[in-house]
């Protein structure tokens, strides 16, 4: 028999026109109820020319909808004590609610509205432009954003999703108009190959009923297929973008890495939290930080998308200290694929990572992160439960074969942006 | 929920005879436990020459204490799923660790560990110097950091919270080991500590583990009260930066009330009204504002027509008299000018005829439904009642709560006419020099 009351055990529903149905039990006691509607709405499909359109629309989805404008919204919102949330992504784009578990019904037909019916209201859109346009300028000149944006234009080719931002140019956003907001809206918003998540002290049945009531006029129900571009015969190279005037040098090495579907995908995973993901426990915490002296924060992260996916290591330092932190990054980088972690390594940050599961659980937002993850890469109900043997299933040599593919410094692009003299 | 409003599990609180309040929040339904320690001491409790002491020592506790040699926190919490971490501020550093509800007696032996007894080696010290370098230069990237610094130094000429708890470059590179150790000894001790424990455990069993853990601790700590005052500001004061960036920027200070101050509710009101939200009872997930607020005062006056790309107020409320801010982010071709100009007509508007009776309803809606919310989790349930109790006491909570309810749109005119003077303010302005204006 299975609990159907473990927030670690997600259940798959009705698929509504394409739209996956996915209910959560709410960790017990929790207040709270989040909704979720992800969607293939990313930037990869802003239409050439214009780039930022993913990102606009996200925004504004946010913004007004239905009979509300964007201040009859925000009321709204605020009298059920509730807020909406949006994230998009190369390959899809989120919308997200969460409020007080008694509104459960109400926080349903908000999220249904803002998916469905946004309003693109001219006030709302020249509003959003302005907001996008500030935040181009900042990635050109903040040395963090600048080291990302950089890195990831040196990785991935012309054409390939993952070598922007989202945030277009001057140019790309003043060719946006509303008319192409509408149009990418009702192709992309689609109930195809999207998920709505529901993490809710109701059972699996209600969420159903409500999906099916709330989200049904969806104006394109097929979904926009999506494939990367190749990536070519890329060589690794070092881009330095001096920055004068800065306190901090931002240091970042990056590459290509393997899709969430890859089996190598958990020891991948332990690859990475080894590296630099599990804080306070990473070889580059201990070595950049911890013996150095060097940086104030040196991690790395994996990030495994649907079609495919990248790494990055990173910190920022002194300008007279970046070319030790330089050489440790990538000498760390290296001994993840030329060294075969020891036992006891790889048992510590295992277990660290099983560990960790629990904390996921200490609120519905937390929790519902877990489920829309699954739900998002059709993984099965019970991954979360499965994860800690499949953890425990990986050997010191699956760790650095999976690092050899996915923490592949061979490749790796250097990006130094900073006060570099 | 509780009689009071604010959602939160039943608190039981005693003394240990060295003077280490504790403070136990116990859910059985909690698969975690969080482990919090706050200490009433902040840069608030430095002087010139050892600004950044309290944060120096905030670093160094994860540095080596008698059991727990230098990397065996970290490593003993996070090798159990746990997380840690540790933060500083003008009033207060805190130390916590949440970790699965079965490790509970980790995160306890390493505080009672180190509470008194963190050895703070000379060549740890060192170590670490360069890492608090590091952390001020990321932050200094930031012109918001620069401007929020400046504002400060600015506003307070005698009080300590004149300087961030950063502390000042100088400062860092200068402090010996001695001294800082020195600092720790005198002031980090149970008799300035608050420990607080929320999550899934056994009050009675961990009240006992308390008792034998920490009782043995000596009773350390020296008076923390803060003896400067801060004399009242005649005439406006101002500042002028400049340095990298693409948007110029703004923020005004007025000084506030402290927490306990009989204004500091009405200024809550104030800060929700012109800003959309309070940090105090917030209906966001964090401590930090998450969401833009088209209905408050300040963004329908400057975001909505075009004028800023971000505006919002924050009132943050200190031990002591601290600061009321209002900041923008001005969209392009806006000149500060003319954002400072809307900013004092909003000001000027809301102290003549303070917020309408449909904006009190729906700020009161808000607070209560943001308080209904604001204890979900073992580690937020730590947070907020360290934060109250470091500040005030563990009930304060539930006291600002209902007196903030009880503001009438009348006392936030007066406290907006009262506080919000232009003979008052400080204002900083970021110009930045030009580069990255286009593609």
């Amino acid at each position: 028999m299975t609990d159907r009351t473990d927030p670690l055990r997600i259940e798959y529903g009705a698929e509504l026109d394409g739209l996956q149905v996915v209910h959560q039990p709410a960790p017990t006691g929790a207040a709270s109820v989040s909704a979720t509607y992800v969607g293939p709405a990313g930037w990869a499909f802003d239409p050439p020319g214009r780039e930022g359109t993913a990102r606009l629309v996200n925004q504004l989805v946010t913004s007004a909808a239905g009979r509300l404008d964007r201040i009859a919204l925000a009321r709204r919102l605020d009298r059920l004590g509730a807020t909406l949330a949006r994230q998009c992504a190369p390959e899809s784009a989120e919308v997200s609610i969460w409020g007080p578990a008694s509104e459960w019904g109400h926080l349903l037909e908000i999220l249904a509205d803002v998916v469905l019916r946004p309003r693109f209201d001219p006030s709302d859109v020249a509003r959003a432009r302005r907001q996008m346009r500030e935040r181009q300028l900042r990635e050109a000149t903040q040395p963090a954003s600048r080291a990302e944006v950089e890195l990831w234009r040196a990785v991935f080719p012309e054409g390939h999703p993952y070598r922007e931002s989202g945030v277009g140019s001057a140019r790309s956003l003043a060719r946006i108009t509303r008319a192409d907001l509408q149009k990418f809206h009702r192709a992309q918003y689609s109930s195809g190959e999207a998920v709505l998540v529901v993490t809710a002290p109701v059972g699996p049945a209600a969420v159903e009923r409500a999906a099916r009531r709330l989200f049904r006029s969806f104006a394109t129900r097929t979904a926009p297929s999506l494939s990367l571009p190749p990536l070519g015969n890329r060589r690794p190279t070092e881009r330095r973008i001096d920055l004068p005037g800065r306190s901090q040098v931002e240091v970042r090495l990056g590459g290509v890495s393997i899709p969430r579907s890859a089996p190598e995908y958990p020891a991948a995973y332990l690859a990475n939290e080894i590296l630099g993901g599990r804080p306070m426990l990473s070889r580059l915490f201990q070595q950049v930080r911890e013996k150095g002296g060097l940086a104030y924060h040196a991690s790395s992260a994996l990030e495994a998308m649907r079609l495919g996916g990248h790494f990055e290591v990173q910190a920022g330092t002194g300008g007279d200290r970046y070319p030790k932190v330089v050489r440790l990054l990538r000498q760390e980088l290296a001994r993840a694929s030329n060294e075969e972690v020891s036992r006891a390594t790889l048992d510590t940050i295992r277990e660290s990572a099983i560990g960790q599961i629990p904390l996921a659980l200490e609120s519905t937002s937390d929790a519902h992160e877990l489920a829309v993850d699954v739900a998002y890469h059709r993984l099965p109900g019970d991954y979360w439960l499965g994860w800690p043997a499949k953890l425990r299933a990986v050997r010191p040599r699956d760790v650095r074969a999976a690092a050899a593919l996915a923490l592949d410094v061979r490749r790796a692009v250097t990006v130094l942006a900073g006060p570099l003299g | 929920m509780s009689p009071s409003g604010v959602a939160r599990p039943p608190l039981q609180s005693f003394q240990l005879d060295n003077g280490l309040s504790v403070v136990l929040a116990a859910d059985s339904a909690s698969p975690t436990a969080s482990v919090w320690v706050w200490y009433r001491v902040g840069s608030k409790n430095e002087w010139p020459g050892v600004t950044g002491a309290s944060h120096w020592v905030e670093h160094m506790l994860f540095e080596g204490s008698p059991r727990y040699g230098k990397g065996a926190i970290d490593r003993a919490i996070v090798s159990v799923g746990g997380e840690l971490n540790a933060f500083t501020d003008t009033d207060f550093t805190a130390y916590f660790s949440t970790v699965p509800r079965d490790h509970l007696s980790v995160p306890l032996d390493i505080e009672s560990d180190r509470m008194t007894r963190a050895l703070i080696a000379d060549e740890e010290v060192e170590r670490e110097r360069t890492i608090i370098h590091s952390e001020r230069e990321g932050n200094e990237n930031w012109p918001e950091f620069r401007v929020e610094e400046d504002l400060y130094a600015l506003a307070f000429r005698r009080h300590p919270y004149r300087w961030d708890a950063l502390g000042h470059r100088e400062d860092i590179a200068r402090m010996t080991p001695a001294e800082l150790r020195g600092y720790y000894h005198r002031f980090y001790g149970t008799r300035n500590a608050i420990l607080v424990v929320a999550g899934g455990f056994d009050p009675t069993a961990i009240a006992a583990e308390i008792r034998e853990r920490f009782s043995p601790l000596p009773a350390t700590g020296e008076d923390v009260t803060v003896a400067e005052v801060e004399p009242p500001q005649r005439g406006e004061r101002r500042s002028e930066l400049s340095g990298p960036g693409t948007t110029p920027y703004l923020q005004i200070g007025w000084r506030s009330p402290a927490l306990a101050d009989p204004a500091t509710p009405a200024t809550l009101v104030l800060d929700t009204l012109l800003g959309g939200e309070t940090r105090m009872f917030s209906a966001g997930a964090g401590w930090w504002r998450s969401a833009e607020h088209p209905s408050a005062r300040l963004y329908r006056v400057l975001v909505d027509p075009g004028l800023a790309v971000r505006a919002a107020s924050d009132f943050r409320p200190k031990f002591y008299p601290g600061l009321f801010t209002i900041q923008a982010l001005a969209a392009k071709g806006v000149s500060l000018d003319r954002i400072e100009h809307e900013i004092e007509r909003v000001v000027e508007r809301v102290a003549r005829t303070g917020p309408t009776a449909q904006e009190m309803e729906e700020i009161r809606t808000k607070i209560r439904r943001g308080a209904a919310l604001a204890y979900e989790g073992a580690s937020r349930i730590g947070f907020r009642l360290g934060y109250f109790s470091v500040l005030r006491s563990p009930e304060y909570e539930d006291e600002l709560y209902r007196a903030v309810l009880r503001v009438r749109a009348e006392e936030v005119r007066a406290r907006a006419r009262e506080m919000l003077r232009p003979e008052h303010r400080v204002v900083v302005r970021y110009t930045p020099t030009g580069e990255g204006q286009d593609d």
